[in-house]
Protein backbone atom coordinates (compact mmCIF):
# COMPACT_ATOMS: atom_id res chain seq x y z
CA UNK A 1 0.00 0.00 0.00
CA UNK A 2 1.19 3.52 -0.66
CA UNK A 3 1.93 5.80 2.27
CA UNK A 4 -0.98 8.08 1.38
CA UNK A 5 -3.41 5.14 1.30
CA UNK A 6 -2.14 4.03 4.71
CA UNK A 7 -2.82 7.41 6.29
CA UNK A 8 -6.25 7.70 4.62
CA UNK A 9 -7.06 4.25 6.02
CA UNK A 10 -5.81 5.32 9.47
CA UNK A 11 -8.12 8.35 9.53
CA UNK A 12 -11.09 6.40 8.17
CA UNK A 13 -10.72 3.60 10.73
CA UNK A 14 -10.24 6.07 13.54
CA UNK A 15 -13.45 7.97 12.90
CA UNK A 16 -15.63 4.94 12.16
CA UNK A 17 -14.48 3.13 15.31
CA UNK A 18 -17.03 2.98 18.13
CA UNK A 19 -14.37 4.50 20.38
CA UNK A 20 -14.92 7.77 18.48
CA UNK A 21 -18.41 8.04 19.94
CA UNK A 22 -18.23 11.77 20.67
CA UNK A 23 -17.51 12.51 17.01
CA UNK A 24 -20.22 10.10 15.85
CA UNK A 25 -22.84 11.57 18.18
CA UNK A 26 -21.88 15.07 17.09
CA UNK A 27 -22.54 14.13 13.46
CA UNK A 28 -25.89 12.64 14.53
CA UNK A 29 -26.78 15.98 16.17
CA UNK A 30 -25.72 17.89 13.06
CA UNK A 31 -27.93 15.71 10.85
CA UNK A 32 -30.89 15.67 13.24
CA UNK A 33 -32.63 18.76 11.81
CA UNK A 34 -32.82 17.56 8.21
CA UNK A 35 -35.55 15.60 6.45
CA UNK A 36 -34.48 12.77 4.10
CA UNK A 37 -35.24 14.99 1.09
CA UNK A 38 -32.89 17.67 2.47
CA UNK A 39 -29.84 15.39 2.37
CA UNK A 40 -27.91 17.92 0.25
CA UNK A 41 -28.22 20.50 3.03
CA UNK A 42 -26.83 18.03 5.58
CA UNK A 43 -23.87 17.37 3.26
CA UNK A 44 -23.20 21.11 3.14
CA UNK A 45 -23.29 21.28 6.93
CA UNK A 46 -20.82 18.44 7.28
CA UNK A 47 -18.65 20.12 4.66
CA UNK A 48 -18.67 23.32 6.72
CA UNK A 49 -17.68 21.25 9.74
CA UNK A 50 -14.94 19.66 7.66
CA UNK A 51 -13.53 23.03 6.63
CA UNK A 52 -13.21 24.10 10.27
CA UNK A 53 -11.87 20.70 11.27
CA UNK A 54 -9.18 20.70 8.56
CA UNK A 55 -8.13 24.27 9.28
CA UNK A 56 -7.51 23.70 12.97
CA UNK A 57 -5.92 20.30 12.42
CA UNK A 58 -3.42 21.89 10.06
CA UNK A 59 -2.74 24.90 12.29
CA UNK A 60 -2.28 22.78 15.40
CA UNK A 61 -0.20 20.02 13.85
CA UNK A 62 2.17 22.51 12.27
CA UNK A 63 2.55 24.27 15.62
CA UNK A 64 0.99 27.55 14.41
CA UNK A 65 -1.74 27.10 17.04
CA UNK A 66 -1.03 25.66 20.47
CA UNK A 67 -4.00 24.37 22.46
CA UNK A 68 -3.70 22.34 25.68
CA UNK A 69 -5.19 18.85 25.25
CA UNK A 70 -7.21 19.12 28.48
CA UNK A 71 -8.91 22.29 27.27
CA UNK A 72 -9.66 20.80 23.84
CA UNK A 73 -11.14 17.64 25.34
CA UNK A 74 -13.39 19.80 27.53
CA UNK A 75 -14.45 22.07 24.64
CA UNK A 76 -15.43 19.19 22.33
CA UNK A 77 -18.48 18.10 24.40
CA UNK A 78 -19.31 21.78 25.00
CA UNK A 79 -19.60 22.31 21.21
CA UNK A 80 -21.82 19.22 21.00
CA UNK A 81 -24.14 20.59 23.69
CA UNK A 82 -24.17 23.99 21.93
CA UNK A 83 -25.14 22.35 18.64
CA UNK A 84 -27.98 20.45 20.33
CA UNK A 85 -29.24 23.62 22.01
CA UNK A 86 -29.13 25.40 18.64
CA UNK A 87 -31.15 22.53 17.15
CA UNK A 88 -33.81 23.04 19.81
CA UNK A 89 -33.88 26.84 19.77
CA UNK A 90 -33.28 27.86 16.13
CA UNK A 91 -36.14 26.68 13.98
CA UNK A 92 -34.96 28.34 10.77
CA UNK A 93 -32.87 25.70 9.01
CA UNK A 94 -31.21 28.25 6.74
CA UNK A 95 -29.88 30.06 9.78
CA UNK A 96 -28.69 26.80 11.24
CA UNK A 97 -27.04 25.90 7.94
CA UNK A 98 -25.03 29.08 7.45
CA UNK A 99 -24.90 30.27 11.04
CA UNK A 100 -21.42 28.99 11.73
CA UNK A 101 -21.54 25.20 11.77
CA UNK A 102 -17.88 25.28 10.88
CA UNK A 103 -17.05 26.55 14.37
CA UNK A 104 -17.47 23.24 16.22
CA UNK A 105 -15.21 21.73 13.57
CA UNK A 106 -12.51 24.16 14.64
CA UNK A 107 -12.47 22.55 18.10
CA UNK A 108 -12.81 18.93 16.98
CA UNK A 109 -9.90 19.23 14.55
CA UNK A 110 -7.59 20.18 17.36
CA UNK A 111 -8.48 16.95 19.17
CA UNK A 112 -6.38 14.75 16.86
CA UNK A 113 -3.63 17.22 16.23
CA UNK A 114 -1.47 16.70 19.28
CA UNK A 115 -1.15 12.97 18.61
CA UNK A 116 -0.19 13.47 14.97
CA UNK A 117 2.34 16.18 15.78
CA UNK A 118 4.05 13.98 18.37
CA UNK A 119 4.23 10.85 16.23
CA UNK A 120 5.15 12.35 12.85
CA UNK A 121 7.55 14.87 14.24
CA UNK A 122 9.84 14.98 11.18
CA UNK A 123 7.41 14.67 8.24
CA UNK A 124 3.92 15.88 8.95
CA UNK A 125 2.47 17.00 5.58
CA UNK A 126 1.55 13.65 4.00
CA UNK A 127 0.27 12.00 7.21
CA UNK A 128 -1.78 15.12 7.97
CA UNK A 129 -3.33 15.26 4.50
CA UNK A 130 -4.06 11.53 4.32
CA UNK A 131 -5.43 11.33 7.86
CA UNK A 132 -7.77 14.24 7.19
CA UNK A 133 -9.04 12.77 3.91
CA UNK A 134 -9.72 9.50 5.77
CA UNK A 135 -11.54 11.36 8.55
CA UNK A 136 -13.77 13.13 6.04
CA UNK A 137 -14.56 9.93 4.11
CA UNK A 138 -15.39 8.28 7.44
CA UNK A 139 -17.68 11.17 8.30
CA UNK A 140 -19.66 10.61 5.12
CA UNK A 141 -20.16 6.95 6.09
CA UNK A 142 -21.23 7.95 9.61
CA UNK A 143 -23.62 10.52 8.13
CA UNK A 144 -25.21 7.83 5.93
CA UNK A 145 -25.66 5.60 9.00
CA UNK A 146 -27.05 8.57 10.96
CA UNK A 147 -29.65 9.07 8.20
CA UNK A 148 -30.70 5.45 8.72
CA UNK A 149 -31.03 5.91 12.49
CA UNK A 150 -33.03 9.12 12.00
CA UNK A 151 -35.36 7.36 9.55
CA UNK A 152 -36.09 4.71 12.20
CA UNK A 153 -36.75 7.43 14.81
CA UNK A 154 -39.09 9.19 12.36
CA UNK A 155 -40.96 5.96 11.73
CA UNK A 156 -41.41 5.38 15.46
CA UNK A 157 -42.77 8.90 16.00
CA UNK A 158 -45.01 8.64 12.91
CA UNK A 159 -46.60 5.51 14.37
CA UNK A 160 -46.98 7.11 17.79
CA UNK A 161 -48.36 10.52 16.80
CA UNK A 162 -51.75 11.48 15.42
CA UNK A 163 -50.32 14.51 13.60
CA UNK A 164 -47.55 13.31 11.27
CA UNK A 165 -45.49 15.60 9.01
CA UNK A 166 -43.77 18.59 10.60
CA UNK A 167 -44.62 17.34 14.07
CA UNK A 168 -42.59 14.19 13.51
CA UNK A 169 -39.51 16.19 12.50
CA UNK A 170 -39.85 18.42 15.58
CA UNK A 171 -40.25 15.43 17.87
CA UNK A 172 -37.19 13.83 16.30
CA UNK A 173 -35.10 16.99 16.73
CA UNK A 174 -36.12 17.24 20.39
CA UNK A 175 -35.48 13.56 21.10
CA UNK A 176 -32.15 13.21 19.30
CA UNK A 177 -30.76 16.59 20.40
CA UNK A 178 -31.87 16.03 23.99
CA UNK A 179 -30.31 12.57 24.09
CA UNK A 180 -26.99 13.69 22.58
CA UNK A 181 -26.88 16.87 24.73
CA UNK A 182 -27.37 14.84 27.90
CA UNK A 183 -24.45 12.53 27.10
CA UNK A 184 -22.20 15.40 25.98
CA UNK A 185 -22.98 17.38 29.13
CA UNK A 186 -21.84 14.41 31.23
CA UNK A 187 -18.59 14.26 29.19
CA UNK A 188 -18.06 18.00 29.75
CA UNK A 189 -18.44 17.57 33.52
CA UNK A 190 -16.07 14.59 33.49
CA UNK A 191 -13.40 16.46 31.51
CA UNK A 192 -13.78 19.88 33.14
CA UNK A 193 -10.37 21.40 33.86
CA UNK A 194 -11.90 23.76 36.44
CA UNK B 1 -31.12 5.79 29.61
CA UNK B 2 -29.38 5.14 32.94
CA UNK B 3 -27.47 2.19 31.52
CA UNK B 4 -26.75 3.73 28.15
CA UNK B 5 -25.11 6.92 29.41
CA UNK B 6 -22.27 5.14 31.30
CA UNK B 7 -21.72 2.93 28.23
CA UNK B 8 -21.25 5.95 26.01
CA UNK B 9 -19.10 7.61 28.63
CA UNK B 10 -16.78 4.62 28.64
CA UNK B 11 -16.48 4.92 24.87
CA UNK B 12 -16.13 8.67 24.85
CA UNK B 13 -12.41 9.30 25.11
CA UNK B 14 -10.78 8.21 21.88
CA UNK B 15 -7.10 9.04 21.68
CA UNK B 16 -5.23 7.91 18.61
CA UNK B 17 -3.71 4.55 19.59
CA UNK B 18 -0.95 4.09 17.07
CA UNK B 19 2.75 3.43 16.68
CA UNK B 20 5.12 4.11 13.82
CA UNK B 21 7.79 1.59 12.79
CA UNK B 22 10.39 2.58 10.20
CA UNK B 23 12.59 0.04 8.42
CA UNK B 24 15.82 1.36 6.90
CA UNK B 25 18.24 -0.81 4.93
CA UNK B 26 21.96 -0.22 5.47
CA UNK B 27 23.98 -1.32 2.46
CA UNK B 28 27.26 -1.04 4.36
CA UNK B 29 26.58 -4.07 6.56
CA UNK B 30 23.49 -5.45 4.78
CA UNK B 31 21.32 -4.98 7.83
CA UNK B 32 17.87 -3.61 8.58
CA UNK B 33 17.56 -0.94 11.23
CA UNK B 34 14.13 -0.92 12.84
CA UNK B 35 13.03 2.24 14.66
CA UNK B 36 9.75 2.11 16.58
CA UNK B 37 8.04 5.26 17.81
CA UNK B 38 5.57 4.62 20.63
CA UNK B 39 3.82 6.96 23.04
CA UNK B 40 5.62 6.67 26.36
CA UNK B 41 2.47 6.45 28.48
CA UNK B 42 1.11 3.57 26.36
CA UNK B 43 4.40 1.71 26.55
CA UNK B 44 4.76 2.24 30.27
CA UNK B 45 1.26 0.86 30.78
CA UNK B 46 1.86 -2.28 28.74
CA UNK B 47 5.14 -2.93 30.57
CA UNK B 48 3.51 -2.47 33.97
CA UNK B 49 5.65 0.66 34.47
CA UNK B 50 8.96 -1.23 34.09
CA UNK B 51 10.48 0.68 31.17
CA UNK B 52 13.96 -0.76 31.63
CA UNK B 53 16.06 -1.71 28.59
CA UNK B 54 15.64 -5.42 29.26
CA UNK B 55 11.86 -5.22 29.70
CA UNK B 56 11.47 -3.00 26.63
CA UNK B 57 13.67 -5.28 24.50
CA UNK B 58 11.83 -8.42 25.60
CA UNK B 59 8.43 -6.91 24.85
CA UNK B 60 9.53 -5.52 21.49
CA UNK B 61 11.01 -8.86 20.43
CA UNK B 62 7.72 -10.57 21.28
CA UNK B 63 5.63 -8.03 19.38
CA UNK B 64 7.81 -7.47 16.31
CA UNK B 65 8.73 -10.21 13.85
CA UNK B 66 10.69 -10.08 10.63
CA UNK B 67 10.99 -13.17 8.41
CA UNK B 68 12.88 -13.83 5.20
CA UNK B 69 11.33 -14.87 1.89
CA UNK B 70 11.34 -18.52 2.96
CA UNK B 71 9.49 -17.72 6.18
CA UNK B 72 12.49 -18.07 8.49
CA UNK B 73 12.55 -15.50 11.32
CA UNK B 74 15.48 -13.09 11.24
CA UNK B 75 17.41 -12.70 14.48
CA UNK B 76 16.91 -9.18 15.85
CA UNK B 77 19.30 -7.40 18.18
CA UNK B 78 18.27 -4.67 20.61
CA UNK B 79 20.11 -1.43 19.95
CA UNK B 80 18.66 0.84 22.62
CA UNK B 81 15.96 3.44 23.20
CA UNK B 82 15.64 7.15 23.84
CA UNK B 83 12.85 9.52 24.85
CA UNK B 84 11.86 12.82 23.22
CA UNK B 85 8.77 14.54 24.64
CA UNK B 86 5.83 12.11 24.71
CA UNK B 87 7.59 9.57 22.48
CA UNK B 88 9.88 6.63 23.06
CA UNK B 89 12.17 5.64 20.16
CA UNK B 90 13.05 1.93 20.27
CA UNK B 91 15.74 0.35 18.09
CA UNK B 92 16.25 -3.17 16.71
CA UNK B 93 18.70 -4.41 14.10
CA UNK B 94 18.69 -7.55 11.91
CA UNK B 95 21.00 -8.92 9.22
CA UNK B 96 19.23 -9.24 5.85
CA UNK B 97 21.67 -9.95 3.00
CA UNK B 98 18.90 -9.99 0.36
CA UNK B 99 17.58 -6.52 1.13
CA UNK B 100 14.16 -5.41 2.35
CA UNK B 101 12.00 -6.33 -0.62
CA UNK B 102 10.00 -9.52 -0.03
CA UNK B 103 10.68 -9.74 3.70
CA UNK B 104 7.60 -10.30 5.83
CA UNK B 105 6.91 -8.14 8.85
CA UNK B 106 4.42 -8.16 11.70
CA UNK B 107 4.02 -5.45 14.34
CA UNK B 108 1.68 -6.50 17.17
CA UNK B 109 2.64 -3.72 19.61
CA UNK B 110 0.00 -2.86 22.20
CA UNK B 111 -2.66 -5.15 20.69
CA UNK B 112 -2.89 -6.73 24.13
CA UNK B 113 -3.76 -3.31 25.58
CA UNK B 114 -5.97 -1.43 23.07
CA UNK B 115 -8.62 -2.92 20.80
CA UNK B 116 -8.36 0.01 18.39
CA UNK B 117 -4.55 -0.07 18.20
CA UNK B 118 -3.19 0.50 14.66
CA UNK B 119 0.52 0.05 13.96
CA UNK B 120 2.04 1.74 10.92
CA UNK B 121 5.13 0.42 9.14
CA UNK B 122 7.13 2.56 6.72
CA UNK B 123 9.95 1.42 4.44
CA UNK B 124 11.71 2.47 1.26
CA UNK B 125 11.83 -0.27 -1.41
CA UNK B 126 13.87 0.37 -4.56
CA UNK B 127 13.51 4.10 -4.01
CA UNK B 128 9.76 3.98 -3.41
CA UNK B 129 8.17 4.66 -0.03
CA UNK B 130 5.65 2.03 1.09
CA UNK B 131 3.52 1.58 4.18
CA UNK B 132 1.65 -1.21 5.94
CA UNK B 133 -1.04 -1.03 8.61
CA UNK B 134 -1.50 -3.65 11.32
CA UNK B 135 -4.60 -4.09 13.43
CA UNK B 136 -5.39 -6.76 16.02
CA UNK B 137 -5.48 -10.24 14.48
CA UNK B 138 -3.39 -9.37 11.42
CA UNK B 139 -0.81 -11.93 10.30
CA UNK B 140 2.59 -10.96 8.87
CA UNK B 141 2.60 -8.99 5.59
CA UNK B 142 5.16 -8.86 2.78
CA UNK B 143 7.16 -5.73 2.07
CA UNK B 144 6.41 -5.02 -1.59
CA UNK B 145 6.07 -1.93 -3.71
CA UNK B 146 2.43 -0.90 -4.44
CA UNK B 147 1.28 -3.06 -7.36
CA UNK B 148 4.42 -5.17 -7.12
CA UNK B 149 4.46 -8.94 -6.61
CA UNK B 150 6.46 -10.80 -4.00
CA UNK B 151 9.38 -12.66 -5.54
CA UNK B 152 9.43 -16.16 -4.09
CA UNK B 153 12.76 -17.95 -3.86
CA UNK B 154 13.60 -20.34 -6.67
CA UNK B 155 13.62 -23.94 -5.54
CA UNK B 156 15.51 -25.37 -8.52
Amino acid sequence: MSELAAYVSLGFRHITDLEAMDHILFLLALAAIYRPRDWRDSLWVVTAFTVGHSLTLALTVTGALVLPTRVIEFLIPITIVATCVENLVVRDRERALWGGRYRPGLVHGAGFANYLRSLFVDEIALPLFGFNVGIELGQLVVLALAAGVLAVVDRAFALATVRPGGAVLRLRVIAVSGFVALIAARWAMERSPF
Amino acid sequence: MGAIVPLFMALAVHPLHTTLTQLAYRDADRSVEVTVRVFADDFRAVLARDVSDSAAAAYLRSAFTLTDRAGRPLAVVWCGMKRTGDLLWLCLRATAPGGLSGLRVRVALLFDRYEDQINIVQAILEGQRVALLFTRGDASKPLTRPGGAVRTPLLF
